[in-house]
């Protein structure tokens, strides 16, 4: 008998735009390689959130080249060669703008469902 | 692979490394560590490929989404769309074509060196002057570097396998050379040629050239036979180029001119003068010089050089098309502006509707130039989309405007699509998209995200965004108010020239031109034979009624004036003679044609030259000169009493009813007709013949072709036509204008009825919640009716007036193209008005019914 892994139930799908903002904010406390920073954001969302790799990658990317976020080759601890993101001046300020983004949209989605009876 | 795509599956193949080694420490196998690993990851391929578009693709990527959003929005909202799209497509097709036009037409140069330093000297600046003036002019004058004339020729070329009649001009030496276009083969004439008796050289069109000579370069030096006379080929002109450019537009041979005796006749008016200015001269010192040339020979010669007028060629060429293009660049700049006013309004009204999903993608981490381009990329593809279509339109609309356009105006053949005017237009239209794309965009992307949630979109710049769109309303309505204006004002001078009546029955009539300076028949004395056993046999053909003869028809023949001297009465100053149109007639003309005759008789078979000499004159000229006499009987000269001869004396004999001359809307003037068979040396080695037919005259017109080339094969038939195409050409350019001027404003009315119906609409949308409260209030929905549509028609009736005024000033620039009917027309400024309220009435109904149908608990309960 398959036993289905219980992780996969409470999986919340991310919402578009916020993965940036996950990203910058798991580089904040030191650089990480791309696998480094997934297990991250699983890790710290309690296994609810799961970057799809899919999305990661490109992601990464894109803020490489927006350089909220800067890479350098490194030796890993087993000795082969990884590639590690860390968080550059730019994108600290962008990880302020995008939480006080978030905040203000929990805020907002709060008003609005708070009107709802419950 | 690329240094950075081998870099990527690195990465890539990193992660999967330590993903297997996480697994394989909680316990799994290799092997499974690997396969969950792996199935976690996903599709490798794919990862790498969307995360390499990151780097290459990105902006085009986005493009290409947003150009997709902004077809999905247009699919979603498919007949909003369709009506901006054709609308801009219209304004924009409807631009091009008619900038084409006014481009080819009015703004492109003459195709000669220097053409704005060309200048014509013409009789009251329209007519011909005498080649004694214009000898003297050229000997006196010194303004100008080179002075030359022309003069209408029209031979029969005769001697190749296809004889036919040419349209040609005989011009002075300077000329050509004049004009600053050199001959693509050969040369031009030499002044000595220009002298009677070596005159018989010949310069032709590259048009001529392919025709008869198949574009043959040993053609310079060849004989050819113009008029029974060897003429010698010295010169082909470049393709393209045409001369002269206002009258005698279809000459493809030039011959030179060679006065000779005429040099000193200051009567028999048939020269046109061009003249080049010289570089330092300028057009007012060069008009002061020649009045003050002819005020001396005015003095000298009394009547003879009156009014003669230097006019700038150019202004010659496009003078009198002018007002007609620039009212129709009016009307289309005005459905330009009306199909953007109609697309910001759909695009407003969508911005409208997306406040709250703009403020949702806002909060989600959007950034504002992201929206701002996506908001761009939006009505910039249907702004492309839309020039595609009118770019299409612009091609037909040129092609069609070379068909059917009339025949009078000026270059129109060569007209072809200007790219550069189409790319102008297209410019404007994305333009529009820009702008009203990007305004809505700012405003949605700067909004405070948690308001734009909150109000669900009913924030207080909903109400400034309503102002706007009644602003655009208010416009659309004055610039179709206008168009319509000028397009009723064009169907009332239309019809007013349909019911002109022409004195003639234009019916049932065919002419053709009979030219026989190629055959024997133009021996002397032989060609009054022909014509008249030609009209004994063509009488004989079953189906013709009548048939007669004139020397050149009303309206698309020429007009030959001549003055007269009326017996009895004093002599009058030179130059202040009375003067008429004359035409020579076979007998069966007058009737044929239908001429009413007033008193008297026509012309009769006993009219020779053996008989007295007889005329027939208008009623004009009766009431002219015998008011409250009866002019039969009268005689009048066509000698002048100052020449030795003794006057030959003409006794009227009929009177007929005016009849059209030449201009089709001109008021009467003198015209009379003289028996061909009393004048026959006065003709040329052509004569117009008329038929009456009792069927289709079009049909009939190979019966009697066959029976003219019986009598003899080298006679040339040209200008084969019905009298009614005849008349249909003289009001071409009316109908031209007013079928145009029509579908602009038509398209206009619908685009507007459209654009107040889609903002009412919007409006009612609007005030869904307060109509809901008054009707649950008890309020009537009669009420509800009137409450939508009175809005609506405040926007109407605002629009209206506005456009009153703008009518006014447009009536004014149309006043050359109107005819028998004032500018300011009472009845076309009073029903046009009202046209136009009725259908803003209509399109403000449409949603106030609707909105009067709302059921009020459900307009309450919604949000």
């Amino acid at each position: 008998m398959v036993r289905k892994p219980p992780v996969y139930r409470n999986r919340i799908e991310l919402l578009q735009g916020t993965l940036d903002l996950l990203i910058l904010q798991t580089l904040q406390w030191g650089p990480r390689h791309g696998y480094g920073i997934s297990q991250a954001i699983r890790a710290g969302s309690g296994d609810v959130l799961r970057a799809d790799t899919g999305s990661l990658y490109p992601a990464l990317h894109r803020l490489e080249r927006a350089k909220w976020i800067a890479a350098e080759w490194k030796k890993s601890e087993n000795q082969q060669r990884v590639k590690v993101y860390r968080l550059t001046a730019a994108g600290r300020k962008q990880l302020l703008s995008e939480r006080s983004r978030w905040e203000q949209l929990v805020q907002a989605m709060g008003g609005v469902l708070g009107h709802e009876p419950s | 692979m690329s240094h950075r795509d081998r870099r990527l599956r690195e990465e890539i193949e990193s992660h999967l490394r330590m993903a297997i080694c996480d697994r394989m420490e909680r316990g799994e196998s290799a092997a499974e560590a690997e396969a969950n690993a792996r199935r976690e990851f996903g599709n490798q391929g794919l990862v790498e490929e969307v995360t390499r578009e990151m780097w290459s693709w990105i902006w085009l990527e986005q493009l290409w989404r947003d150009v997709r959003y902004g077809l999905r929005g247009m699919r979603r909202n498919p007949g909003f769309t369709a009506v901006a799209v054709l609308a801009l497509a219209l304004g924009i097709g409807a631009n091009s074509a008619i900038f084409t036009a006014v481009d080819a037409i009015l703004l492109r140069p003459l195709g000669y060196r220097d053409p704005e330093r060309l200048v014509v000297i013409l009789n009251h600046g329209r007519g011909p002057v005498a080649p004694a003036n214009f000898v003297d002019w050229k000997a006196q004058s010194r303004s100008f570097d080179n002075m030359g004339a022309a003069e209408y020729w029209t031979p029969d070329f005769t001697g190749s396998d296809r004889p036919e009649k040419l349209w040609a001009l005989r011009v002075s030496a300077d000329v050509l050379p004049l004009l600053g276009v050199p001959p693509a083969l050969g040369r031009f004439f030499t002044p000595a040629e220009d002298q009677p008796g070596h005159e018989f050289e010949a310069v032709l069109a590259y048009s001529l050239w392919q025709r008869q000579f198949g574009g043959d370069k040993d053609v310079l030096g060849r004989r050819i036979q113009l008029d029974n006379r060897n003429y010698t080929v010295v010169g082909v002109m470049p393709a393209g180029f045409r001369f002269a450019p206002f009258w005698a537009t279809h000459a493809e041979l030039w011959a030179p001119l060679a006065l000779g005796p005429r040099a000193s006749k200051r009567g028999g008016n048939s020269l046109r003068v061009f003249a080049r200015l010289k570089a330092d001269v300028t057009l007012e010192q060069a008009r002061a010089e020649f009045s003050a040339i002819t005020a001396g020979l005015e003095r000298q010669y009394p009547g003879t050089n009156r009014d003669q007028r230097i006019v700038p060629l150019k202004e010659k060429v496009v003078g009198d098309i002018r007002p007609a293009l620039l009212t129709l660049l009016c009307a289309v700049g005005f459905v330009l502006l009306i199909a953007c006013a109609n697309v910001a309004h759909m695009l407003l009204a969508r911005a409208a509707a997306r406040t709250h999903e703009v403020a949702v993608r806002a909060a989600l981490g959007a950034g504002r130039s992201r929206l701002v381009r996506q908001f761009v990329a939006e009505s910039l593809t249907m702004a492309m989309l839309s020039g595609a279509v009118g770019l299409l339109l612009a091609c037909w609309g040129v092609r069609a405007m070379v068909r059917f356009g009339p025949a009078g105006i000026p270059r129109l053949e060569t007209l072809t699509l200007d790219w550069r005017v189409a790319g102008v237009t297209l410019a404007v239209s994305l333009a529009t998209g820009i702008v009203f794309g990007l305004a809505p965009a700012l405003h949605a992307s700067g909004l405070d995200s948690a308001e734009g949630l909150k109000e669900g979109g009913r924030s207080s710049s909903g109400a400034a965004r309503q102002r706007v769109r009644g602003l655009l309303v208010i416009s659309e309505f004055a610039l179709s108010l206008m168009l319509l204006i000028g397009a009723g004002l064009m169907l009332r001078s239309f019809v007013a020239l349909q019911a002109i009546d022409p004195g003639f029955r234009p019916d049932h009539l065919l002419t053709m031109v009979l030219s026989v300076g190629g055959s024997q028949e133009a021996a002397s004395g032989r060609a009054q034979e022909f014509y008249q056993s030609a009209l004994e046999r063509v009488r004989g053909i079953p189906g013709v009624a009548s048939a007669g003869m004139t020397n050149h028809l009303p309206i698309a023949g020429d007009l030959w004036g001549f003055p007269f001297w009326i017996d009895g009465r004093p002599v009058p100053h030179p130059g202040e003679e009375p003067g008429g149109a004359f035409r020579l007639a076979l007998p069966g003309y007058l009737e044929t044609m239908k001429i009413p005759i007033l008193g008297g008789r026509g012309f009769e078979a006993g009219d020779t030259a053996a008989a007295p000499g007889v005329v027939v004159i208008n009623e004009y000229m009766a009431q002219r000169y015998w008011p409250g006499e009866n002019a039969i009987g009268k005689r009048i000269t066509l000698d002048s009493p100052s020449s030795s001869k003794l006057p030959a004396w003409l006794t009227v004999v009929g009177i007929t009813k005016n009849a059209v001359r030449s201009d089709w809307a001109a008021p009467p003037e003198e015209e009379f007709f003289l028996p061909y068979l009393q004048h026959p040396e006065t003709m040329g080695h052509y004569m117009t013949l008329v038929v009456r037919t009792k069927r289709d005259p079009a049909a009939m017109a190979p019966a009697v072709e066959s029976a003219i080339w019986q009598i003899d094969r080298n006679v040339t038939i040209s200008e084969v036509q019905t009298m009614n195409a005849v008349v249909e050409g003289a009001n071409a350019e009316a109908r031209f204008n007013m079928a145009l001027l029509a579908v602009f404003a038509a398209v206009a009315t619908v685009l507007s009825a459209v654009g107040i119906g889609g903002v009412m609409s919007y409006a009612a949308q609007r005030r869904r919640r307060e109509i809901g409260i008054r009707l649950a209030l008890g309020a009537r929905r009669a009420e509800i009716l009137q409450l939508i549509t009175g809005e609506g028609m405040v926007l109407a009736l605002c629009g209206t007036s506005a456009g009153i005024a703008g009518a006014l000033a447009l009536a004014r620039l149309m006043a050359k193209l109107l005819y028998g009917v004032p500018p300011v027309d009472l009845l076309t400024f009073i029903t046009v008005p009202l046209l136009l309220t009725t259908v803003a009435l209509a399109a403000c109904l449409v949603p106030a019914f609707r909105a009067a149908r709302i059921s009020p608990v459900a307009a309450l309960r919604q949000e």
